[in-house]
């Protein structure tokens, strides 16, 4: 996955660094909040990454590890879109319920 | 006070393109993603797909172009009425709010003859002083249903077993019936009754004043014998014979019947559903468990997990549908609310899948002492020693002090499913709702920790075998049509 790569070195301890060039901080708090129910993730802030380790509550085979930490990295990609998605439409966000509440007598002047 | 642009403010960029409009994404099982906008219309799309659409980089040729501008989740150059058409759509979800409190639950005795371990609330004992509504609570009660603005008022008269107290009740209707000759409201009553008490004069009145019955029923006599204990053991022959009765004198469809899902029902879900069908009942609501009173206390809460529940549920449903394929319609009630929402523009207002919660603003509970509480479930909490959601007393407080109060305010506030962690971005969130009673019951705060919330886990499953089958078994969608459109 491009902008991320794994610490080799720390592999066991199941790290995964991410490009603050690529994605921000707020997208990976929101993807380590997704996987409380998997573990909880340390987040260092360095300059020009982001380092996340994973603290599984249940021990983790390494085959099964590789895949939750992917499933991480692919969670990060989906906040990354959601992101865009939130900051490209919340004026039409506010515009429709605008127009959906046009009528009740709610609306400010 | 904020102000919204006029609708060209946001159309200066259609010209050679589109404009996303607001939408969720959650992903739904291997590659596909289910997408939803803010009126709940859904659409299922790969990933590579939401990735080129998000990015603007999904051509107008697209087979799925057409899907998403016709579904508002795009605006283009020639899609001028989107935005009316998508916020009408959302005053339609949302109409029910400014209805405010339509369901009114008096709880007019806790004694029970029935020692049900599951049972949130009963009380045994022949003690009327201190378990029974007395009139005078009954009057400031009623005066209170009629302060609601809703043109539609439910008083639904719960216990313990209401019919211990069935004098109270007939006051309550007859009072209830001579205000609204002024007030004029849609006004309709529902007796929970578990029917080993109701006898000829009980019917005869619920004929005179149009009164429903809802019962209980487990399952097959062994099974419901087993969940629900009375002296004599014989809470199933009398349930049915009163299902009968109730038949005979105020008609077929005036009693319905609901299941609460034990330990020993988890290997029996056709033998209950088969139960229900030969009772003559055209559906079953399959609900699990609740976390509050006896339930906890006889520790039969915990006897199953929520992967356990769904297991059962998703047999139950699985064999439905083959009784409804096999040409007998028959519906599963929770799975027809959850689909009312995803397949039509309406929201049937079912108090767990409202957002905001539907606390006090949905329902209301007069309980036998006085005291009001935001939800049935919240007075079941308040019979394990825990207040948090009493919101005052008939005897002590006025209707502003009960409705603007912190205590109903904040947990409807903070549990606001539209801006809680992770609801705010869930593609399920226009079916789903707020729940702060269960998860201040199960993880101490109103909002909760969503990923590891039961009540998440197994509204997200549900949502999700629903999205699919919709999608993927062209039967199931047509038997699903016809549950939500009888």
């Amino acid at each position: 996955m491009a902008g991320s790569r794994d610490a080799e070195a720390n592999r066991s301890a199941n790290v995964v660094a991410f490009s603050t060039e690529v994605f921000s901080l707020d997208v990976i708090k929101r993807a380590a909040y997704r996987i409380a129910d998997i573990a909880v993730v340390d987040i260092d802030a360095k300059p020009g990454e982001i380092v996340c380790t994973l603290n599984f509550h249940h021990p983790q085979t390494d085959e099964d590890a590789q895949r939750l930490i992917n499933d991480f990295k692919l969670e990060v990609l989906d906040q990354d879109l959601r992101a865009a998605i939130a900051k490209e439409t919340e004026p039409m966000r506010n515009a429709i319920l605008g127009y959906a509440f046009s009528k009740t007598g709610l609306q400010g002047k | 006070m904020s102000r919204f642009q006029p609708l060209s403010a946001y159309e200066g960029s259609l010209a050679d393109g589109y404009r996303l409009l607001p939408f969720r994404f959650t992903r739904l099982d291997g590659d596909d993603y289910v997408l939803t906008n803010q009126a709940g219309e859904f659409i299922v799309l790969d990933r590579i797909t939401i990735e080129k659409f998000v990015r603007h980089d999904l051509p107008a040729q697209s087979p799925v172009y057409g899907d998403l501008k016709s579904k508002h989740f795009l605006l283009d150059a020639d899609s001028g009425v989107a935005i009316d058409l998508l916020a009408l759509k959302v005053r339609t979800k949302l109409r029910r709010l400014a209805n405010f409190t339509g369901l009114h639950l008096f709880v007019v005795s806790l004694r029970c003859e029935h020692s049900c371990p599951y049972c949130q609330v009963s009380r045994q004992s022949d003690d009327k002083i201190a378990y029974d509504m007395s009139i005078e609570t009954a009057e400031k009660a009623l005066a209170l249903v009629f302060r609601s603005p809703s043109p539609a008022l439910k008083i639904e008269f719960q216990g313990g077993e209401p019919l211990l107290n069935f004098p109270l009740i007939r006051h309550i209707v007859e009072r209830a019936e001579d205000i609204n000759r002024d007030a004029q409201r849609n006004l309709q009553f529902v007796i929970a009754t578990n029917l080993a008490l109701i006898n000829d004069e009980i019917l005869e009145f619920c004929k005179t004043h149009d009164v429903l019955i809802s019962t209980s029923l487990d399952g097959p006599s062994d099974l419901h014998n087993k969940n629900r204990p009375r002296p004599g053991r014989d809470s199933y022959e009398r349930a049915i014979a009163g299902i009968q009765k109730v038949r005979t004198v105020l008609g077929r469809d005036r009693v319905s019947a609901l299941m609460t899902t034990t330990e020993a029902s988890l290997p029996r879900v056709r033998d209950i559903i088969d139960e229900y069908v030969a009772q003559g009942f055209e559906g079953i609501f399959l609900r699990p468990m609740s976390p509050y009173g006896f339930a906890v206390k006889t520790k039969s809460y915990n006897t199953y997990d929520t992967e356990r529940w769904l297991k059962f549920y998703f047999d139950g449903l699985d064999y439905i549908l083959e009784l409804n394929k096999a040409g007998h319609f028959f519906v599963e009630h929770y799975a027809s609310i959850i689909l009312t929402k995803i397949l039509t523009p309406f929201s049937p207002g079912y108090v767990d899948l409202t957002s905001p919660a539907a606390i006090g603003i949905g329902v209301i509970v007069y309980n036998y002492d006085g005291e009001v509480y935001a939800s049935d479930e919240s007075r079941m909490l308040a019979e394990m020693g825990d207040h948090t959601f009493r919101l005052g007393n008939v005897h002590k407080h006025s209707y502003q002090d009960i409705f603007l109060s912190d205590t109903l305010l904040t947990p409807i506030e903070e549990s606001f499913a539209a801006s809680v962690p992770m609801c705010n971005e869930c593609a399920f969130e226009p079916f789903c709702g707020a729940d702060p009673v269960f998860h201040h019951t199960t993880q101490g705060d109103f909002v909760g920790r969503k990923p590891t919330s039961a009540f998440c886990n197994r509204n997200m499953a549900i949502f999700r075998k629903l999205i699919s089958l919709v999608g993927q078994d062209d039967d199931a969608r047509r038997i699903f049509l016809r549950w939500i459109n009888p």
